[in-house]
């Protein structure tokens, strides 16, 4: 297992130096010229121009750039905002939020997507295996920022169950609802996945088997059913991760929080190239680690993928 | 042994063994199709089994022979229903129970064997825990041995019935000490050949399967006095745990190192491995009836008849009665003493073995007799063999007469010298040898079978010789020109006379092309004949074949497996080739249908004249069709003769093992 | 064969008997012989000539239309594409023309949704914003399905280094959540006012999942054994990737097309939302979404209607996305 993790290690590095340096050229390859932005109204002073130019390194050529990113990012020195506020700092402040926001909501798609997926799977054509279906497809076709408002209204303005947005350091309750939306789309896919899953792995020879030996439809359900259907669910919730912090721009946009998708959004709207290229860099990291994550617990759960 | 334990299991009732343990009356099952209307899978069958018998019900695929038989587990798949008829186990009704009853049943009264080992186990437990589900499942006692109530009155009516205590099984703990206070008693009696029956004793006492009363009757057998030899029994036999139970229910059915094997995967098993398991789980909690679906048709032939004689050994001594479904009439024959033949749906003949096989009365028996490859002991006799032009069949019968002697001065249309095939296993540093040195030669006009189970390296070198693969050293030889050096135009000749026939008839052809574009293929790729001409020609290739025109616009999908495979051959036959490689063209189908296919092949090969490189896994087939057999095992080629050679005189072991383990292969048929 | 069984059932009843009178047999295991007449032998393996032809796609047809679900999203997708073909057939209204006389004015007559903060009338909006959503989904499905059917296509049939290297570039990709990626693209083009330049956005971060999924269905269409056997009848590798793999693989790449167009329609809206998609000129939902959100507490209707429409659009391409599945999946095939 060690030398499995060691080699999968290794063939993550590739991945995340070609992903950064896609990020960085498209940041950086970004037409208008930041240092310019940063002026705003004011006329560009050019000699103060070209110090903000060498300070960030951008009169050199590009790849120098992206590999003194690179040799500083491994330091965690991920440079300035143009406001002078050390990258890492600012990260620092609004990850944790997200961190927060992702794991409630990802806490809030695993328990409801799995039960209602399973109950769907193991009772198929009932009519409440109706009602998930409709609720799951709608929950898909709607879009977030729509289901976002829809909630914002009901929840929050008309009847004041939940705050209407969150605050700048958002408790359990003041996440609770942006939380849900965030993980409403995936725990729409989660109970179709688990109830396809659930509903053919029923049929499976070895289930037969299992209640030919004498074993209670209980046991049989949870001991061959449920835990053969939950690999590709578990698989699926590990690359969620990643994705939800992602997802997380339009969330904290609508609930108006300060986490990592808003700061990546302003950033993105300022043609602040460190700040964009450092946090994208840290997401794809996390990404490719849950990925990896993943790998290892589906070696767990499924005895037929060999450490290879 | 005179404590007052409750006896075994209650006074077993000596009339018992003639009242039946399953009788099915007049069962019907329907099926519902998504569109609604109802399917009969079964109609008006009836059926009885006896207490420790083997009773099979034996018939083709959607015969109903299965559905039959998950109707009395009362596990029908989907939609299926029983719809009328009773089914009585001990008596007791059995249609109509709610599934919370069957679950009682199930294990400790019925037992399942499923048919295929490779989809039975779940892939995420070990061995060893899906056996211990069917222990833990119907509270299992496992410290002792619970023989099926009727097993003494069965299997020896000698032996008294034994008390609890004396069923109690070895555990692994106690099993040296056992083995050492035996060994220390014996030698205080001077028993002569001492280490030749200690040796006896580390193998037959097995933790988790032998019980004391069986040691200490080892153990008198021995020459210790019966006080001893109990004392010993008591001191040392006191149970076993669950660890010891599973693996000694596997060992029971015949996996070596039971206790490694136990903490292993599925996926880590070999299919006659896995098999055994599934046997261990069917027989873990003593099933009085054990319903054995095709328990062995996905194993090698030897793997069968190892798995069977040994099942056949543990129901015996258990006396547990066994409902096997076969679709192998000599199978069924060969291991049951009643046989039961299902056909659409319905019994249509029922019976002692012997007699149903000997005297097949109704006309559909008559047919699975005469088709059934392993009772057939001639090649298969052409159209014109059987004499439509007295000519021609004076010219054949001494063809068959000289055959040998044909065999030795025929020309040789494709030669295989010194084959030798190597692969990179993963994660090792040899080479694997796939095929290992293997010479023999096909003459023209001939049959040349290669015989070996799976892993024996025949389809390997059936690709090398259609130069599917590339050789790792040696040649292969079409008429004289060795095969390797062909290239465009060369290539392209080559693969016009020599022509494939794969296993597979779902597989080998494209399932988005009609029929008609199927056979046309070959036509098209070599550019033969325009529009018109190929219709004309695919027309006659049918009709050789013996289907009606109107497949050509069918999809593969629409037709069975016997009729793809005819597809198959037309399409090879498309381009009037010389050679036919027909690797396991007829192992997937079913008996009557498999015959009708061979005897096909064999009218094309008199009519044309085509030579045939037959491979197949199936010694049965192999007499039918082959005037040579090269039999292969391992990648080496282990024996090569004429086909009477092979069957009279067989050489070497393996070919004597193969021909042992062809079911039915010894039955003596006075067929009519 | 009628003959036969005729003359075989006549002899059984005179060599019945003799067998019945075997000394062993235990109760309810006597010789039994059914009358052949009960279950007329059939020919060996006969074709039934009654049923009509049908190929994969024809039998995938008759799957479809039966299912309701087809149904219900059909309807509404050819609504939807008539909307987005012909809005002049249902509106008479200029979406462009405002007049802040008339702003967040109540629904009437002619306008039966009201108008928005800017004084437009947001029922021929909701139909004009049809066509950009529709072309932006279809277009964005097209491009993505040809990049990552190619890519996909090419790694699984050429397989070695081929694939490897392709490979490694769809890691690459699929890293970036498709939301980020575009969104750093269209920062690029921020002053273009094309919808071409979403579409790119979305396809040049979008492509990695069909890649995936083509070069997974090709791979296993390769080693399926027909393409052996025309490779035995003379084929070239060529010939088979056109005329066998790829048609095979098909099937799999047409489900993960028509799913993924609902989504690259929220996807377009989303982006609109955030301000970074669509140009304010153009008419779209997402645009008119984001503009009536300040107005959620005030008059909700504005924010409504493009919602609904919006979700009613993806819907249907959904549910035919599933409706499709159903149809072409191979479990579903197999009898």
């Amino acid at each position: 297992m060690g030398k499995y993790l060691l080699r999968r290690i290794l063939q993550m590095i590739p991945v995340v130096i070609g992903t950064t340096l896609l990020i960085y050229a498209l940041v950086f390859a970004l037409p208008g010229d930041p240092v310019a932005a940063m002026f705003g109204d004011k006329p560009i002073n050019q000699s103060v121009a070209a110090q903000i130019r060498s300070e960030y390194n951008l009169d050199k050529p590009f790849i120098v750039q992206y590999l003194i990113f690179l040799k500083n990012a491994l330091t965690l020195n991920f440079g300035e905002t143009f406001s002078h506020q050390p990258v890492i700092d600012v990260m620092g402040r609004a990850f944790p939020v997200t961190i927060k926001l992702a794991i409630m909501a990802f806490i809030f798609e695993a328990i409801f997507g799995v039960v209602f997926g399973i109950i769907s799977g193991l009772k198929r054509g009932k009519w409440y295996d109706s009602v998930i279906l409709v609720v799951s497809l709608l929950l898909i076709s709607v879009p977030t920022f729509v289901f976002g408002f829809v909630l914002q209204y009901f929840v929050g303005v008309k009847w004041g169950l939940l705050p209407v947005t969150a605050g700048s350091n958002p408790g359990f309750f003041d996440l609770l609802m942006p939380a849900s939306v965030l993980g409403s789309v995936s725990m729409a896919y989660i109970i179709r996945l688990t109830r396809s899953e659930v509903s053919s792995n029923m049929t499976e020879d070895y289930v037969r088997t299992a209640r030919a030996k004498g074993m209670s439809s209980k046991s049989v359900t949870m001991r061959h059913i449920l835990r053969n259907s939950m690999i590709p669910v578990v698989t699926y919730l590990g690359t969620d991760i990643g994705a939800l912090m992602g997802g997380a721009m339009v969330t904290e946009r609508i609930f108006n929080i300060n986490g990592i998708g808003n700061t990546l959004y302003q950033g993105i709207l300022r043609g602040e190239g460190p700040l964009v290229v450092s946090i994208v860099t840290v997401l794809v990291l996390v990404f490719v680690i849950c990925n990896l994550v993943v790998d290892m617990l589906y070696a767990v759960l499924d005895p037929r993928i060999r450490y290879a | 042994m005179t404590n007052n334990d409750t006896v075994a299991n209650g006074a077993v009732k000596k009339e018992s063994s003639t009242s039946p343990l399953l009788e099915v009356k007049h069962l019907d099952v329907e099926f519902t199709t998504d569109t609604g209307h109802a399917v009969k899978a079964v109609q008006d069958s009836s059926f009885t089994v006896y207490p420790g018998q083997w009773v099979a019900i034996v018939g083709e695929s959607g015969s109903g022979k299965s559905t039959s038989a998950m109707s009395v587990l009362g596990l029908l798949p989907g939609t299926g229903k029983v719809t009328g008829g009773s089914i009585k186990l001990h008596g007791e009704e059995l249609v109509g129970k709610s599934q919370k009853d069957y679950e009682k049943l199930r294990g400790t009264e019925m037992g399942l064997v499923p048919q295929d080992p490779m989809s039975n186990l779940n892939p995420v437990w070990r061995i060893g825990t899906q056996v211990k589900e069917a222990l833990t499942a119907n509270n299992m006692d496992v410290s002792r041995e619970k023989r099926s109530s009727l097993s003494k009155s069965l299997s020896n009516a000698e032996v008294e019935l034994k008390k609890s205590d004396d069923e109690l099984f070895i555990s692994s703990a106690e099993r040296e000490g056992l083995l050492a206070a035996a060994k220390k008693a014996l030698e205080a009696a001077h028993v002569a050949r001492l280490d030749q029956k200690m040796e006896n004793f580390s193998e037959t006492w097995v933790a988790g399967s032998q019980t004391r009363w069986l040691v200490a009757q080892d153990l008198v057998k021995a020459g210790l006095d019966d006080d001893t030899a109990w004392g010993i029994a008591k001191e040392h036999v006191t149970g076993s745990s669950m660890d010891d139970r599973i693996s000694g229910l596997l060992s029971e059915a015949g996996l070596p190192e039971a206790s490694t094997r136990a903490r292993q995967f599925p996926h880590e098993f070999s299919g006659g491995m896995r098999q055994r398991a599934l046997i261990a789980i069917g027989l873990a909690s003593r099933p009085d009836l054990l319903i054995a679906d095709e328990p062995t048709s996905a194993l090698d032939v030897t793997v069968q008849k190892k798995i069977l004689d040994h099942l056949r050994t543990l129901t015996d001594s258990l006396g547990t009665a066994v409902l096997f479904i076969t679709h192998d009439l000599g199978l069924a024959a060969e291991r049951a003493q009643h046989i039961v033949v299902m056909y659409h749906g319905r019994v249509v003949e029922s019976g002692p073995s012997l007699e149903v096989l000997q005297h097949p009365q109704h006309p559909y028996t008559k047919r699975l007799v005469n088709a059934a490859p392993s009772l057939a002991s001639q090649r298969i006799i052409s159209a014109k063999q059987r004499g439509e032009d007295a000519d021609e069949l004076d010219k054949l019968m001494e063809h068959h007469a000289k055959g040998e002697d044909i065999l030795e001065r025929g020309e040789h249309i494709i030669t295989v010298d010194h084959l030798t095939r190597e692969f990179k296993l993963p994660r090792k540093k040899e080479m694997f040898k796939a095929v290992d040195d293997v010479s023999f030669s096909v003459k023209r006009g001939t049959t040349l079978a290669i015989v070996g189970e799976s892993g024996s390296g025949k389809s390997t070198v059936a690709n090398m010789v259609l130069r599917l693969l590339q050789p790792t050293s040696g040649t292969v030889t079409y008429e004289g020109e060795d095969i390797s050096t062909f290239q465009g135009a060369k290539l392209l000749d080559f693969r016009k006379h020599v022509q494939p026939v794969f296993q597979n008839p779902y597989g080998s052809l494209d399932p988005m092309y009609s029929i008609y574009r199927s056979i046309e293929e070959p036509l098209r790729i070599h550019k033969i004949g325009d529009r018109k001409s190929r219709i004309a020609r695919v027309r006659e290739l049918l009709d050789m074949v013996e289907l009606p025109e109107s497949v050509m616009g069918r999809y593969p999908n629409e037709l069975s497996g016997g009729q793809r495979q005819r597809i198959a051959i037309a399409r090879a036959m498309a381009l009037d080739p010389d050679v036919i490689i027909a690797d396991e063209a007829v192992s997937a189908l079913d008996v009557l249908v498999q015959d009708e296919v061979l005897r096909l092949l064999n009218d094309l090969q008199a009519e044309r004249g085509l030579s045939y490189l037959f491979i197949t896994h199936d010694l049965a087939v192999v007499r039918q069709i082959a005037d040579e057999v090269v039999v292969m095992q391992n990648g080496r080629l282990v024996e090569h003769a004429t086909t009477d050679e092979v069957f009279d005189h067989p050489q070497m072991q393996y070919t004597r093992d193969l021909l042992d383990a062809i079911p039915g292969g010894k039955l003596q048929l006075g067929l009519d | 064969m009628s003959d036969m069984s005729k003359s075989d059932s006549e002899n059984l009843d005179t060599t019945n008997e003799e067998f019945f009178a075997d000394p062993d047999p235990l109760p309810g295991q006597e010789r039994f012989v059914a009358p052949a007449d009960e279950t007329p032998l059939q020919a060996v393996d006969s074709v039934d000539e009654n049923e009509p032809a049908t190929s994969m796609w024809a039998s995938a047809w008759i799957t479809l239309r039966k299912n309701p679900l087809f149904i219900v999203s059909a309807i509404l997708i050819i609504f939807i594409l008539l909307v987005a073909i012909f809005p002049q057939l249902f509106t008479h209204n200029n979406p462009t023309y405002c007049n802040l006389d008339y702003s967040l004015e109540k629904g009437s007559g002619a306008h039966p949704f009201g108008f928005d903060q800017q004084g437009c009338d947001v029922y021929s909006r909701v139909i004009y914003g049809a066509r950009t959503s529709v072309s932006v989904g279809v277009l964005t499905t097209i491009l993505v399905t040809l990049l990552g059917g190619l890519i996909g296509a090419i790694a699984g049939f050429f397989g070695g280094w081929v694939d490897a290297v392709l490979s490694r570039i769809t890691d690459i990709f699929f890293a970036i959540p498709l939301l980020l990626g575009a969104i750093v693209v269209l920062q690029m083009f921020k002053t273009s006012s094309s919808i071409w330049k979403v579409i790119l956005a979305m396809t040049l971060f979008g492509w990695v999942q069909m890649a995936r999924i083509t070069r997974g269905s090709v791979l296993e269409a390769k080693n399926l054994e027909f393409n052996t056997a025309s490779t035995a009848l003379g084929s070239t590798p060529m010939r088979n990737l056109f005329r066998h793999v790829i048609p095979n693989a098909l099937a799999p790449v047409i489900v993960m097309a028509t799913t993924s167009l609902g989504t690259y329609i929220v996807m377009e809206a989303t982006l609109s939302f955030l301000g970074i998609g669509l140009p304010s000129s153009v008419v779209s939902w997402g645009g008119d979404i984001s503009s009536a959100q300040s107005l959620l507490r005030v008059t909700p209707s504005v924010l409504f209607y493009p919602s609904v429409a919006l979700a009613l659009t993806v819907l249907g391409f959904i549910m035919m996305g599933d409706a499709v599945k159903d149809a072409l999946d191979p479990k579903s095939r197999t009898e």
